[in-house]
């Protein structure tokens, strides 16, 4: 019964993806009718004849098509993120930004933005991936030294690792804002802009790559449920039951990193979705890892195309970084989620 | 179905150049009540992590049925052998019934089948807390989420007909959350176990339920076993002076069973 009402659920969450998707594909500095949304849909598929507008199906198939999905793929890897960390790090305050994954790696690919990436001799040969690469190994530096300061005989101490997520993360800010100091104007100003989080500069071949990571980490991810779930009993209780604590806590970070990693390489830090979308899941129903993957990443997915819809609404014809609008959104509902966690606390 | 034997041969084990175990070997029972003593700091619990396979030791092994623990893969050695850790907390929302069927998580892939939720039924029901399926973890009393925890872990080795196995429950401290009560009531749990072959090891505190409950008592004293006593085990005071550092008179009561009182 339980099993069949969390299916329903799913189908609910993904049917609110699809409308949030479809009304992304409309919305912008062109306005694209719903209908004729439905029609280019038609037409790329061969189903419809071709029509007359081929120069707004051209704007819709390169510029506005590629945005609402690499949107939709952030989305939906933050709120993955955001529920593994947590699960991971056993502690509901956790997120790729807090934990100076995010931070991190918006350093590494900084670092190829302003010097190039035939400036370093790992980074040449890497050419065009060298971006996401770079963003990879920084963001994954940075997460393992929060992670090993914070982690103490198997348990992760709450404080430590804030601590250590401010100073990672204090440390990471000033690097890229030296970056974008001695970088000359346009990638200084490209650097400043996508610190913020932003989707104008999506494309295909950096959709194409989040996607070609994201999906098949999902699917592993996915798998982990029972696992994420045994591990909330805490490590050594986790291995009396057959799981290997260490290995799992460290190859889902590698993994999660990665996503992380690459999805902040295309579109920037993008702050508090992570944090946020599984604390709504825990609302609909339970932190049942088996549910509380897949809905967050449907969850996260749906809530950033909306965000994203209000970035190019509220000031058009110009737009605003998402992660302004994230950031606004989320700070306050944190500070109610904290509140909320008091009065847990105090009965 | 017998319970495991279980071997523990010259056991040590040092953290950072200090000595926590000596040469420990243990004889136990199988399919018997095997209790640890011995005051704190004298290595019960890291000798239980090294029998559950948890801790490598430094030097010696432990065999269940002649097998190295170490040597053993471990989904099968979690279907095989249980332990009870002293306090689990848990800080999300999962349900008393999540928490439970976490035991029966060696025995399927993906999704639990039939026989997998009626184990965890009978589970809850055999401590008493069937009530209790609903609630979420984190709500209960420190005692009711102890008694969660032993709902799970005899899930985890539950006996299966159809595929008997030589069964090991390893308890650290079971008794130390709960009330009188439940003490007994978790003995009388054990010793249902028992009678279906389960081996038992366990370290407890209370000196008095250890002598009325053990058929084996292994006395521990500065990571090196004092003394091995059987049922019935009637401990003297230069024993009780030597591992416990007090002094202790036998009382009989009225039902012949013995009962030791302390002093300093």
């Amino acid at each position: 019964m339980r099993g069949l009402a969390w299916s329903r659920v799913q189908l609910l969450l993904a049917a609110a993806l699809l409308l949030a998707v479809l009304a992304a594909l409309c919305t912008g500095a062109f306005f694209f009718p719903p209908a004729q949304v439905l029609r280019f849909a038609g037409q790329s598929l061969g189903l419809v004849a071709e029509g007359e507008d081929t120069f707004e199906r051209n704007v819709f198939l390169m510029l506005r098509l590629p945005r609402v999905l690499l949107c939709g793929l952030t989305g939906a890897t933050l709120g993955l993120s955001g529920a593994l960390m947590q699960g991971l790090f056993r502690n509901p305050i956790v997120e790729p930004g807090l934990a100076g994954t995010s931070s991190g790696a918006a350093l590494g690919a900084s670092i190829v933005l302003v010097f190039g990436g035939e400036a370093t001799a790992i980074t040449a040969p890497l050419g065009a991936a060298a971006v996401p690469a770079m963003a990879f190994a920084g963001g994954l530096a940075a997460t393992m030294l929060v992670y090993r300061i914070a982690s103490v005989f198997g348990k992760t101490d709450v404080l430590a690792l804030l601590l250590a997520g401010i100073a990672v993360n204090a440390a990471c800010n000033a690097g890229t804002g030296f970056l974008s100091y001695i970088a000359r104007d346009p990638q200084a100003r490209s650097i400043t802009f996508w610190n913020l989080g932003t989707f104008t500069t999506a494309n295909w071949p950096g959709t194409a790559l989040v996607a070609a990571i994201f999906l098949p980490c999902l699917l592993i991810v996915l798998r982990q449920g029972k696992a994420l779930n045994a591990l909330m009993l805490g490590e050594d209780d986790a291995a009396y039951l057959g799981l290997d604590p260490d290995r799992l806590v460290f190859r889902l970070l590698v993994l999660n990193t990665l996503i992380v990693s690459v999805a902040t390489a295309m579109v920037g830090v993008i702050a508090f979705v992570g944090l946020i979308v599984p604390h709504m899941v825990r609302l609909l129903r339970s932190s049942d890892h088996r549910f509380l993957l897949p809905a967050s990443a449907l969850i996260g997915a749906t809530l950033m195309e909306l965000v994203d819809v209000l970035a190019r609404l509220v000031i058009r014809p110009a737009e605003l970084p998402v992660g302004i609008i994230t950031a606004l959104i989320g700070a306050p509902l944190f500070l109610y989620i904290l509140l909320l966690h008091r009065r847990r606390l105090a009965g | 179905m017998a319970g495991a034997a279980l071997t523990v041969e010259q056991i040590d084990y040092a953290v950072r150049g200090k000595a926590l175990l000596r040469g420990v070997s243990l004889d136990l029972l199988a399919g018997k009540v095997n209790v640890i003593l011995g005051p704190n700091g004298a290595g019960k619990s890291t000798l239980l992590k090294i029998v559950s396979g948890r801790l490598k030791p430094t030097g010696g092994r432990v065999l269940y049925d002649g097998e190295d623990v170490g040597q053993i893969d471990a989904a099968t050695l979690a279907r095989r052998r249980a332990f009870l850790s002293q306090h689990v907390e848990i800080d999300a929302a999962v349900s008393v019934g999540t928490v439970a069927m976490m035991g029966r998580y060696p025995h399927f892939a993906r999704t639990p089948g039939h026989r997998d939720r009626d184990i965890v039924e009978g589970a809850l029901a055999l401590v008493g807390i069937a009530h209790l399926r609903d609630r979420l973890y984190p709500t209960l009393s420190g005692g009711e989420q102890q008694r969660v925890q032993l709902a799970r872990v005899l899930a985890q080795i539950w006996a299966d007909e159809s595929a008997p196995v030589r069964r090991t429950l390893l308890l650290d401290e079971p008794l130390a959350g709960l009330d009188i009560q439940h003490q007994l009531q978790l003995l009388d749990v054990l010793a249902s176990l028992t009678a279906e072959g389960c081996t038992i090891l366990m370290t407890v505190h209370d000196l008095n339920l250890a002598i009325e409950r053990g058929d084996r008592l292994v006395f521990l004293r500065d990571g090196m076993v004092a003394d091995t006593l059987d049922r019935p085990a009637t401990p003297d005071d230069a024993l009780i002076r030597r591992v416990f550092d007090v002094g202790a008179t036998m009382l009989t009561g009225a039902d012949g069973q013995a009962a030791l009182r302390f002093h300093r």
